[in-house]
C-alpha cells in the first residue's frame, strides 16, 4: 500500500522540554499503524501536532505525498485527518446527534433562512451508530448517560461523519473493562475494513497486537523502531519499549 | 415523560402560573388591561436585556457591563437628539455604541484574556464613568421628535409598539439560538469548549458573538428606554442589571434546566416583573423587591449551578 501519511523529523518544544526530538513515521494507506511508547515518550504531543491541536517546531508533514501545515484544528480536519482524542472531548451535557454533527451541523432552507435540519441529523445519527453499536437507538440521549464504550462509539461516529480518509485514536481503550474493550477493537477493525487510514495511540500492548498493521515505538521524544507483521507480540512489544533494543524474531 | 422531569422543566413556569393566578384573584387592579400592558411594558425592557444576557452565559461568559452599557448607550441617544442631529441617526449611534461595548467585552475575554466575571465589571465602570461625563451628572430632557417617542410610547389598536418589537425580538432570538448552527455552536462553547473547538467550530468566534449580543441588546433596549421615558439619565438601566440576571438565572430552571435558554429567560423575565407589579400592588414596601430578587438568584443557582459556575469559576 501506498504511504498515505507521512511525518519527518517533527520537533516540539515547550520552553526548555524537548517533547518530539525528530519524529518520523510513515503510514500506509488503509492499514491500522500503532504508535506506542511509555509515559513522556510523546506520543500525545504527535497526535496533537498531527491533530492540528499544538503546531510543531520544525519538521514536515506529508499526506499523499504533498506538504500539509495544521495551524488549527479545522485546517487537519479539512486534510481528511479526524482525531479522537483521549478525553473524547464530547459535551457530556448534549444529545448524541449533537455531538456526532458538532461543528457540521446539517441545515436546511426554511424561507431562505438556513435552519438546523434535526430530523434529518438524527435519521443519519442513527445510521453512523448503526454501523458501529446498533443497541444505541435514541440520538437525543445525553452523552453523560452512555457507558465509556459509548461515548467512544459516540466519538467513532463523529470522525464517521467527517468522512475522514485517516482516523486517529487516541488511547482508545483506556478506561474501558474487557467486553468494551473488544467493542472498540471490533470499532477500530470496521474502520479499516471501511477502507480508513488508522493511527492507533495505545498503552495496552494486547490491544495493539491484536489490530496493528505496523507499530512506530516512540522513545524520549524520537522513533526508534518500527516493526511489522509478525514481529507484533505484545511480549516483544512490551520488551521494545522498555528496553529500547531490538529483539528481532527472524 | 416522569414527574420529576416535568417538574424540573416546567415546574417553574407552572409556579409561574400560579402566581399569576394569585395575583388576578388578590391584587386589586392586577387584571386591569391599563396595569397588564404596563407589566407588559416592563417584560419588554427586561428580557430584551436579558436575552442578551442569556447569549453570553449560553457561552459561559458572563457580562456584568450590559446595564451600565445601556445606561451609557440611552445618554448617547439624548446626547446626540440634544444637539439636533436627527432622531434615526441618534438610533443608529445608541445601538453601535451597545454593539462596540459588547465587541470590547469579546475581545477582552477572547484576545487579552482576561475572564468575563473581571473584564465585564471593568467595562460597566467605565461606561459608567462615560455616561456621566456625556451628561455632566444630569438628565437629557427636553423636546423630543414624535416619531422617536411613538418607539416607546406608541400603540398599534390596543398594543403598545414596544410589545410587539418585543414579541418579534424573542422570535428572532429563539430561532437564532435553538434553530440556527451559529446558535448550537455558542451552546457547544459553553458546554465544553475544547470539545468545541477540536470539532471545527471557531470558539473565539462563538464567545465574541455571545458578548456582541449582549452589548447589542442594551444598545436596542436603550432606545426602547430614552423614547418611554423622554429622558436619558446616566444610571437609568442601573436596576436592570440583577434583574436582568435574575430573569436569565429564573429561565435556567425551565425548559432546559440548567442551561440558560431564551424561552426560559423570557419567562423569567415575565415571572420577576409580575412579582415586582404583584408586590407593589399588595402594598409591600419597596425593599421586599430587593430581598426577592436576591432570593430569586441565589434559589436559581442552587437549583440549576452547572453552567453559571463555570463561568463565573473559569478565573
Amino acid at each position: 500500500m501506498p504511504v498515505k501519511i507521512s511525518t519527518r523529523n517533527i520537533v516540539k518544544n515547550y520552553g526548555a522540554v524537548e517533547a518530539l526530538r525528530g519524529v518520523s513515521v510513515d503510514v500506509h494507506e488503509g492499514e491500522i499503524h500503532a504508535i506506542c511508547g511509555d509515559n513522556g515518550a510523546g506520543k500525545s504531543t504527535f497526535i496533537k501536532i498531527l491533530a492540528g491541536v499544538e503546531q510543531p517546531d520544525q519538521g514536515e508533514i506529508t499526506i499523499n505525498g504533498e506538504a500539509r501545515r495544521f495551524d488549527s484544528p479545522q485546517a487537519s480536519l479539512q486534510a481528511g485527518i479526524a482525531t479522537i482524542h483521549q478525553d473524547l472531548a464530547v459535551a457530556a451535557d448534549m444529545s448524541i446527534y449533537q455531538n456526532i454533527f458538532m461543528g457540521a451541523e446539517l441545515t436546511r432552507r426554511v424561507l431562505g433562512l438556513p435552519l438546523l435540519d434535526k430530523a434529518r441529523m438524527r435519521k443519519d445519527a442513527l445510521g453512523y451508530m448503526g454501523q458501529l453499536n446498533p443497541s444505541i437507538t435514541d440520538m437525543n440521549a445525553k452523552v453523560t448517560d452512555l457507558s465509556g464504550g459509548q461515548r467512544q462509539a459516540v466519538a467513532i461516529c463523529r470522525a464517521l461523519r467527517w468522512n475522514a480518509d485517516i482516523v486517529i485514536l487516541d488511547e482508545p481503550t483506556a478506561a474501558l473493562g474487557v467486553r468494551e474493550t473488544e467493542q472498540v477493537l471490533g470499532l477500530v477493525r470496521s474502520l479499516k475494513a471501511a477502507g480508513k487510514t488508522v493511527i492507533l495511540i495505545s498503552h495496552a500492548m494486547q490491544d495493539v497486537a491484536a489490530v496493528a498493521d505496523r507499530i512506530s515505538i516512540l522513545r524520549t521524544g524520537e522513533n526508534q523502531i518500527d516493526l511489522e507483521g509478525g514481529e507484533l507480540t505484545a511480549d516483544n512489544l512490551s520488551h521494545y519499549i522498555l528496553s529500547g533494543e531490538v529483539n528481532r524474531i527472524h | 415523560m416522569s414527574t420529576r422531569k416535568v417538574i424540573e422543566m416546567y415546574g417553574t413556569a407552572l409556579a409561574g402560573l400560579g402566581l399569576f393566578v394569585f395575583l388576578s384573584i388578590f391584587a386589586n387592579n392586577f387584571l386591569s388591561s391599563a396595569n397588564l400592558f404596563n407589566v407588559l411594558k416592563q417584560v419588554s425592557f427586561l428580557s430584551m436585556l436579558a436575552f442578551g444576557f442569556t447569549f453570553a452565559l449560553i457561552t459561559s461568559e458572563l457580562d456584568l457591563a450590559f446595564a451600565n452599557v445601556c445606561s451609557l448607550a440611552a445618554v448617547v441617544i439624548g446626547f446626540l437628539i440634544s444637539t439636533d442631529v436627527a432622531w434615526p441617526l441618534a438610533v443608529a449611534a445608541g445601538v453601535a455604541t451597545g454593539f462596540l461595548a459588547g465587541l470590547l467585552n469579546g475581545l477582552l475575554v477572547t484576545v487579552a484574556k482576561v475572564p468575563s466575571l473581571i473584564s465585564t465589571l471593568g467595562t460597566a465602570s467605565i461606561a459608567n464613568g462615560l455616561a456621566f461625563m456625556i451628561t455632566g451628572g444630569v438628565a437629557f430632557v427636553g423636546r423630543w421628535d414624535p416619531n422617536f417617542l411613538f418607539l416607546g410610547r406608541g400603540k398599534l389598536g390596543p398594543i403598545p409598539v414596544i410589545i410587539l418589537f418585543t414579541l418579534v425580538l424573542f422570535l428572532i432570538v429563539l430561532t437564532l439560538s435553538t434553530q440556527t448552527r451559529t446558535g448550537v455552536h455558542l451552546q457547544a462553547t459553553g458546554e465544553n469548549e475544547e470539545a468545541a473547538r477540536r470539532s471545527g467550530i471557531d470558539t473565539r468566534r462563538a464567545k465574541i458573538i455571545g458578548l456582541v449580543l449582549s452589548g447589542l441588546a442594551a444598545g436596542i433596549t436603550a432606545v426602547f428606554l430614552v423614547a418611554n421615558l423622554s429622558s436619558a439619565a446616566p444610571q437609568m438601566a442601573g436596576d436592570f442589571l440583577l434583574n436582568g440576571i435574575a430573569a436569565t438565572l429564573l429561565g435556567m430552571t425551565m425548559f432546559t434546566p440548567a442551561k440558560p435558554n431564551i424561552l426560559g429567560t423570557f419567562v423569567g423575565s415575565l415571572i420577576i416583573v409580575m412579582l415586582s407589579n404583584g408586590l407593589v400592588l399588595l402594598g409591600a414596601q419597596y425593599y421586599i423587591q430587593d430581598i426577592m430578587l436576591g432570593i430569586i438568584i441565589i434559589l436559581s443557582v442552587a437549583v440549576s449551578a452547572s453552567v453559571l459556575k463555570r463561568a463565573a469559576f473559569a478565573l
